[in-house]
């Protein structure tokens, strides 16, 4: 089931917002991958009921009448949200995010909120509080992270669409792990108001569907500018659906260099060399570009992120909201709620983050990875100018194990390396399903510049027309 | 990094650790330096710091007052109150 | 004063101050709360300022512009790019767990503030949010928090380590409270907590070429209490130095009970505030547009307005400057010159509205003393209605009961006295009841004109018209 169909079978009466809610409810209550950490059967009930009495009101917005999950990092008023969690675990947000109040308005039924890296720090969802959630297609391996739950919820067909957030991957990497497409817009389209901080130059709101299309009427009712979020771009924003029948002609498509030699599995490059084919039919020109610093990002990305999380999570501390460690002097409240309240891979960036940005260590990590950062952005400006879009894998792997034990100890972070550069340049980026082997999904990426999400929608659209690695459901 | 630096670096970010978990917590944070580190290898010369990605510039707002005041809400949703006040242990000065 | 003798005991102290003062904007520095002092407890907390998970700051325009006015008038560089950074440190009152002020980019530098007798620098000026503020003796086991102040936009003015003496210190302060108040950016209520005072003192020797160790002295709350602190702390480093000790690098809390300042040694290590620039927030590129349309919304300046007053109605230097020292006694002036003599009105308000005010401790605007009825009370006098003796027991008349010039006249029959018959006459008869006192003048005591003088005013409870009665007197004493 896609986006496209559900929302047609509203708009002709021929589903009520009511029955597709209460479908997907029923497979939300039946979930066993954990994918879910709230149901909202009586909430979801109600919105539907009003939506399907204002039929004429809803009939034409983005998302008329298709149920949704939203990831547990947007604050939604009223109803629980913690973020992965046992620091929120019992936090009822006074107020919501501007992109949950968007896609309501838009005419969608929240139905349930989704399971999530704790913070939204993780390439598996395995941090979460409210333990792992499984991948659709094999329920031992990881979903991919952070946003794990929301990509298993469309790979599972539960909703049709759910929303992430991606710092640094963690939209596009878990769609490409479940075989479904995700987008991370360009920094500063969607509002970052209601939405929980980890890092927060690079978080940005994205939407999960099983295809552009999908993906395009979401964004559509996500972006708006916010006056609350001062890092919100004024910019104008196009109709993304509209967009999708554009024709943008024949591109210059970038494939980096050697990219080979960055570690990336087999099965996941001849996913990658057989969509390059699938470009070139499609009457797009394949340009081979030099980005030799694409890898050191990484570095940059593990000093940045740290850095702002360690400063944005210190308003836990117990006193206003959120876990308390029962203690009765003032030092131990804050010391023992905060290791208490928080998982290890939280508590291991805030002390990488508190470290550099310490005094004496200030020039030699935060500045540096500011400037490899500026590096980033001056390559990718180069880039863009020979070429509309860049192609690339967009993970090293295939989905894998759980719990998995690795020798190289940085190889989780590792996970990330071909979608970091994007968070850090703050361009929009878009992962699709482009092949399948050993029964598990692969994903291709494409980097535009700076508010091309149209462009890359539509490409993406253009191969979906003429492949059908987004149909296969688990 | 030495037990009196993380014990201090455990301190500036208030997270309580029993001394028998350091090794363990010292050998995490060394593998992510080392990768971290790799930046050494890397030419920046005299490149300006990148701070937003937009680089926007000159966002405010017309100081006009907006209520969004719950007092009453804030005060149920927290660990300790009384009828006007957040809670907390006696701190000592 | 001699600025110059300001070493002690062959010590020279050097202060320098940090001023935090509270801006007059309606809202919060980055949230839309209302920005209010006194009202009930958390009831001014918007979801910003109680850093819930996921809230964003957005700069408030007028407090930038508040900013910008303090920097014009201190003839300070106005930054052109001006950027917030977080200062990381946890307390209770502090929810985000940060800080948002400004470190390397703040929005003035470079200011200058002028004493009269030495200029004072001001190192620079910045924009940083309030904390909540947190209370201990409400409960046993417990303190209690309250965020009303949380995000209250602040300008931390820092000066140059230039002051020599408590008494600069305090006459920087003042003058820091003048231009504040002046520009209506603040009302420097030191009680309320909106003017704050920290104090960094350290003493040197006066041929030395470095600054000796500074103490901070925190928690000073009136000029009376700024005085006393820094001078208690000069005393009590000048013991440790002269036996050869050393001075700690530390901060210190001023007691006004015990007047003594105590350490707060409660931090094992130093606070490393682990300071970057908000990532929540871009910077300003302030304009020359911007500055010149926030320069033609400021009212005068104390010296300017001095300037004024000595040209505009022919004063000197002192009276001006007194007239202006406070903004609101020279609005009062203005008003009061508008219908009656500006000479007359100087001399009575520098002299007795001021030493009633100061008696009694109360400023004008919460006293009974309005502008017109000051004026009418002015006029009396200036056509001779009443005496100036009689002047002063109606201002003070007016004081107490608030009453109109022209009601006290009539009631109590205070007019002046200025027909010459009937000063003659009351003359005469002292004459005749004084025969000696006559003879002996003018056989040559001259000194008894004052004893007549006295007569006549006592026969006509101080009515006679002073300059009448001399006139009259030295005619009939020929």
């Amino acid at each position: 089931m896609n986006f496209k169909e559900q929302r047609e079978n509203f708009r002709n009466k021929k589903i009520s917002a009511k029955e597709a809610v209460q479908e997907a409810l029923s497979k939300v209550e039946n979930d066993k991958l954990n994918i879910f950490i709230s149901n909202l059967r009586d909430s979801a009930e109600k919105r539907a009921e009003e939506i399907d009495s204002n039929f004429e009101k809803y009939k034409d917005k983005p998302l008329s009448g298709v149920p949704i999950a939203h990831k547990d990092i947007f604050c939604t008023e009223n109803i629980q949200t913690t973020c992965g969690s046992k620091m929120l675990s019992n936090f009822v947000p006074p107020y919501s995010s501007t992109v949950t109040k968007n896609c309501d308005e838009a005419g969608s039924v929240m139905i349930a909120k989704t399971n999530m890296d704790e913070f939204a720090m993780g390439s598996s969802n395995e941090t979460s509080f409210f333990g792992p959630v499984g991948n659709p297609w094999n329920d031992s391996l990881v979903p991919g992270g952070s946003s794990g739950g929301s990509a298993a919820c469309v790979a599972a067909n539960i909703t049709s669409i759910s929303t992430g957030t991606d710092t640094g991957g963690s939209i596009r990497q878990p769609a490409a792990l479940c075989g479904i497409t995700g987008m991370k817009p360009t920094y500063g389209l969607v509002s970052r108001w209601g939405m929980i901080a980890f890092c927060s130059s690079m978080d940005q709101a994205g939407p999960f569907a099983r295809d552009a299309f999908g993906c395009a009427a979401l964004l559509d009712a996500m972006a708006s500018y916010d006056a609350k979020d001062s890092t919100c771009s004024k910019r104008e924003v196009v109709n993304f659906e509209n967009a999708l029948a554009k024709d943008f002609g024949t591109l210059n498509i970038g494939i980096i260099k050697n990219i080979e030699e960055l570690g990336i599995n087999n099965d996941v490059l001849e996913a990658y060399e057989h969509s390059k084919s699938v470009l070139q039919q499609l009457g797009h020109t394949i340009k081979e570009i030099d980005f030799s610093e694409l890898s050191s990002g990484i570095c940059s990305y593990y000093v940045i992120a740290p850095a702002e999380c360690s400063s944005n999570l210190s308003r836990f501390d117990g006193v206003k909201y959120g876990y308390r460690s029962d203690q009765n002097n003032i030092s131990e409240l804050y010391m023992k709620t905060r290791s208490e309240g928080f998982g290890d891979e939280v508590k291991k960036r805030i002390l990488i983050g508190t470290h550099v940005l310490s005094a004496g260590f200030y020039d030699a990590y935060y500045l540096k990875a500011q400037q490899v950062r500026r590096m980033m952005k001056n390559k990718f400006e180069d880039i863009f100018k020979d070429v509309d879009l860049i192609f690339m894998p967009t993970t090293l792997d295939q989905a894998f194990e759980k719990n998995r034990k690795d020798s190289d100890p940085n190889r989780m972070y590792k996970e990330d390396l071909l979608t970091i550069p994007a968070n850090l340049a703050g361009l929009p980026a878009i992962s699709f399903p482009n092949g399948f082997k050993n029964n598990l999904p692969i994903g291709g990426q494409f980097v535009g510049n700076y508010f091309k999400e149209d462009l890359l929608l539509n490409t993406a659209n253009k191969i979906q027309e003429v492949t059908d690695w987004h149909k296969m459901t688990p | 990094m030495n037990k009196i630096e993380l014990k201090n670096l455990l301190f500036l970010a208030r997270i309580h650790a029993e001394e028998k978990e350091y090794p363990e917590i010292t050998k995490k944070l060394t593998n992510t330096f080392n990768l971290i580190d790799e930046m050494n290898n890397l030419d920046l010369k005299d490149l300006e710091p990148l701070n937003n990605p937009l680089e926007l510039k000159n966002v405010s707002r017309t100081d006009k007052e907006r209520n969004r005041n719950q007092k009453d809400k804030f005060l149920d949703q927290s660990p300790e109150s009384d009828d006007d006040h957040f809670m907390v242990p006696k701190i000592i000065e | 004063m001699a600025q110059n003798d300001t070493v002690i005991n062959g010590w020279q102290p050097v202060i320098g101050l940090e001023v935090h003062v509270q801006l007059l904007t309606n809202t919060k520095l980055f949230s839309p709360a209302k920005n209010k002092f006194g009202e009930d407890a958390n009831s001014l907390v918007d979801l910003i300022d109680m850093g819930l998970p996921g809230v964003l700051p957005v700069l408030n325009e007028d407090a930038m512009n508040q900013g910008i006015k303090f920097g014009l008038a201190t003839s300070a560089k106005i930054s052109e790019t001006m950027i917030f950074d977080r200062k990381n440190y946890f307390y209770p009152d502090l929810p985000k767990g940060y800080q948002i002020t400004q470190l390397h980019y703040p929005i003035v530098k470079d200011g200058v503030v002028d004493l009269g007798y030495k200029k004072v620098r001001i190192h620079q000026a910045h924009l940083e949010e309030d904390a909540g503020k947190s209370m201990h003796d409400q409960y046993d086991a417990n303190s209690v928090i309250d965020l009303n102040r949380s995000g209250v936009p602040l300008l931390e003015i820092v000066s140059e380590p230039d002051l020599r003496s408590a008494q600069e210190a305090v006459d920087y302060l003042k003058k820091i409270h003048q231009i504040i108040t002046y520009l209506d950016i603040s009302d420097g209520n030191m009680s309320q907590g909106s003017m704050r005072c920290d104090a960094n003192v350290s003493l040197m020797r006066p041929d030395s070429k470095e600054y000796g160790t500074r103490a901070e002295i925190k928690n000073i709350n009136s000029f009376k209490f700024v005085e006393k602190a820094i001078n208690h702390e000069i005393k009590r480093q000048m013991k440790i130095l002269e036996v050869g000790g050393e001075i700690e690098q530390e901060t210190r809390l001023y007691d006004a009970v015990k007047d003594e300042t105590r350490s707060m040694r409660t931090k094992e290590f130093a606070n490393d505030y682990r300071y970057f620039p908000c990532p929540d927030l871009v910077p300003t590129h302030i304009s020359k547009e911007q500055i010149e349309h926030v320069k033609n919304t400021m009212d005068e300046l104390p010296e300017e307005k001095q300037k004024r007053f000595k040209d505009q109605y022919k004063l000197d230097d002192y009276d001006s400057k007194v007239l202006c020292a406070e903004k609101e006694t020279a609005k009062f002036y203005e008003e009061v010159v508008q219908k009656c003599d500006p000479q007359i009105a100087a001399k009575w308000i520098i002299g007795e509205l001021n030493a009633l005010l100061n008696k009694n401790e109360l400023s004008l605007k919460d006293s009974k003393i309005t502008s017109s009825n000051f004026a009418a009370l002015i006029l009396k006098i200036s056509d001779g209605t009443i005496s100036g003796k009689i002047a002063k027991d109606i201002l003070e008349d007016i004081w107490e009961s608030g009453n109109a010039v022209s009601d006290i006249i009539d009631s109590k029959n205070l007019k002046q006295i200025s027909d010459t018959g009937e000063i003659e006459k009351v003359i005469d008869e002292i004459f005749e009841n004084n025969k000696s006192q006559v003879e002996a003048y003018k056989s040559g005591k001259d000194k008894l004109f004052g004893f007549f003088v006295g007569q006549v005013m006592k026969a006509t409870q101080g009515k006679a018209n002073p300059g009448m009665v001399n006139q009259l007197l030295k005619d009939k004493l020929k």
